[in-house]
């Protein structure tokens, strides 16, 4: 089991309110991820969850029970670290054993599930070394053994990815979204990367300030997202927006259109513009036009290998029924 | 090559440094190994014969060398023991979060300015004497008879002073260390289920021991050669109760003005310092390994 909610949790750190009374509800299995720019509080929330940090008021309940006031310990839960916070001086077997040996689970059943884990996670070959010894990726599966064989409640990640390259963070993405569907526990995830966030998540939890902006479904969030932070944050690349007479035309105070859905033409659209910087994927095309008249820059993706070229001058057409429209506080109407 | 006759030049250029220093060393160890194996009384004038390890069985088997080794190791350990310890524990107050912690710090580093003389002079007329001590007043006011440490205890008081100059070092290297603990492995220890108690055990100390290790080093080095803090309070004494081997050398060449068992004594004391370097770098050197 490993139902999490939170009761009008409050933070604050002095006279700042880091975060002010937030409701959620976190289901048993669930992946949550929690996205947002740095400093939105997103970390500083599963800390909290965590214990790590007392609430200021309101409460957590983790499985019914409330937690608000119970040590780290005893929550149930286990957490991964940006830094992967492996004990330097303990091998990997003695470093996954330690929250074991600290619970006093018996020497046999401690040496079978860090069999069981060391096997999940390939690390059987190395449980002699030190992490000293261990590459970026082998430390991170060594701090998700240690959180495994606590078998908890719920799993929080803080970041777990943002210390690796760019080709070992797909991997460890899909490793664990594999771990998540093998172990079907619940799974809470702090990231400020919306890829991340997108690939892995059952729901997505937006923060900006503190402040819960939007909680859905991936693609719920890019569909349709409630106002014009969660626009332009969810989605690469970022989502264009039109204020003035255009967006006037559309009855609307700003309209929102996602750079796949913008249709480009050598001949003939809505709108005209020179192609600034083209981008070439190989499998898209971004291009950033300028001189449209609508906004600075508007970004427009075209499939495949395009003829256009740096200077030329072309002609977009967005699809009217994927255009977002917001009021002018910002919510989508 | 350009090469070579750089490096002949760097060789030439670096030569004056390297032989004042290689002088600096060799020519009074080779007058003290000189020394050594000559009879060299500064009472008895005259010749000074060549009589090879004559002075070294003299010495070794003086019944103050077997004191005075066992009173230099006691001097070490006790000392190690006191100030790694209470080095530790004063760390970890220091550590915490509390009000004017600048001027706990810099009155915790303090003794280490004193100079030993002044420290050991302090400790032996305002807290030792047995008449005036602050710490006879005390025994008195409780109705006990004042204790005369420099007589009753010398080892024990010298220890005691000694450590008290070198417990602001291990402070100061051991609070650096824990200061430079990650903050996330404590956090991942409470995470683990590990009480106060455990996370001391468990990830403090380990974390602690190559400043630990670095503080026994140097600590050591020192420690071999107090002398001034047994000069200016018991003399070696009563009998050769506080005597170390560098008091020892001392009164030979200097009390008993026997320039060549004085020698022989530094020869010994040298070959023991090694003995002690070899033996803790086999302990606790591979604590230094990254």
């Amino acid at each position: 089991m490993g139902q999490i909610t939170l009761k009008k949790v409050r933070k604050a750190f002095g006279d700042v309110e880091v975060i002010p009374p937030l409701d959620l509800q976190i289901n048993d299995g669930e992946f949550v991820v929690f996205v947002g720019p740095s400093g939105c509080g997103k970390s500083t929330l599963l800390r909290l969850i965590a214990g790590l940090e007392d609430v200021s008021s309101g409460e957590i309940e983790i499985d019914g029970r409330p937690s608000a006031e119970l040590p780290p310990a005893k929550r149930g839960l286990a957490m991964v670290f940006q830094s992967y916070a492996l004990y330097p001086h303990m091998s990997v077997r003695k470093n996954i054993a330690f929250p074991m040996k600290m619970a006093k689970i018996s020497q046999d059943e401690q040496n079978r599930r860090i069999e069981a884990a060391a096997s999940a996670l390939n690390l059987t070959e190395y449980l002699d070394r030190k992490p000293g010894q261990l590459s970026g990726g082998q430390r991170q599966r060594v701090a998700i053994g240690r959180a495994i064989v606590r078998e908890p409640a719920a799993f929080l990640f803080d970041e777990p990815l943002s210390n690796l390259d760019a080709a070992l963070r797909v991997g460890m993405r899909l490793e664990i979204s594999e771990l998540h569907k093998r172990l079907a526990t619940t799974m809470i995830y702090v990231t400020h990367d919306q890829i991340e966030a997108m690939t892995m998540a059952d729901k997505i939890v937006v923060l900006r300030a503190g402040r819960i902006e939007q909680v859905g479904a991936p693609l719920e969030l890019y569909e349709n997202p409630r106002n014009i932070f969660v626009a332009g944050f969810i989605g690469s690349p970022r989502m264009n927006f039109i204020e003035g007479p255009e967006a006037a035309r559309h009855n609307a105070h700003t309209i929102g259109i996602r750079p796949e859905h913008i249709d480009v033409s050598a001949t003939e659209g809505d709108w005209q513009g020179r192609i600034g910087v083209a981008e070439h994927l190989g499998s898209d095309t971004y291009f950033h036009i300028h001189d449209t008249g609508l906004a600075e820059t508007v970004t427009v993706r075209a499939s495949g290998e395009v003829t256009l070229r740096h200077g030329e001058t072309v002609f977009l057409t967005p699809q009217a029924e994927k255009i977002h429209r917001f009021d002018n506080e910002g919510l989508k109407q | 090559m350009a090469t070579t006759h750089a490096r002949a030049a760097a060789r030439l250029m670096i030569s004056p440094s390297v032989i004042l220093l290689l002088g600096w060393m060799l020519i009074p160890l080779g007058m003290t190994l000189y020394f050594s194996v000559l009879r060299y009384n500064l009472l008895m004038p005259g010749d000074n014969p060549f009589v090879g390890i004559e002075n070294y069985q003299y010495f070794l088997t003086d019944p103050a060398f077997t004191a005075a080794l066992i009173n230099t190791l006691a001097l070490v350990v006790g000392v190690l023991a006191v100030t790694i310890i209470g080095g530790t524990l004063l760390a970890l107050l220091l550590d915490q979060p509390m009000w004017a912690t600048g001027i706990w710090r810099i009155l915790v580093i303090a003794p280490f300015f004193v100079m030993p003389t002044v420290s050991a002079l302090v400790w032996k007329n305002m807290f030792m004497n047995p008449v005036n001590g602050l710490f006879a007043h005390l025994f008195k006011s409780l109705g006990l008879a004042p204790f005369d440490f420099l007589a009753q205890a010398p080892l024990f008081s010298i220890i005691w002073i000694v450590s008290w100059q070198w417990l602001p070092f291990a402070t100061l290297i051991l609070l650096t260390a824990m200061q430079s603990l990650d903050r996330e492995q404590i956090e991942a220890a409470e995470m683990d289920g590990a009480g106060a108690l455990s996370r001391f055990r468990h990830i403090t100390i380990p974390h602690l021991g190559r400043a630990a290790t670095v503080v026994v080093l140097i600590e050591t080095i020192f420690l071999l050669s107090v002398f001034a803090e047994i000069l200016v309070t018991t003399n070696g004494g009563p009998g050769n109760a506080s005597t170390n081997l560098t008091y020892l050398v001392y009164a030979e060449s200097l009390l008993r003005f026997d320039v060549g068992m004085g020698s022989a004594g530094g020869v010994v004391a040298i070959i023991l310092a090694n003995i002690v370097a070899i033996f803790l770098m086999r302990a606790i050197g591979k604590n230094l390994d990254a």
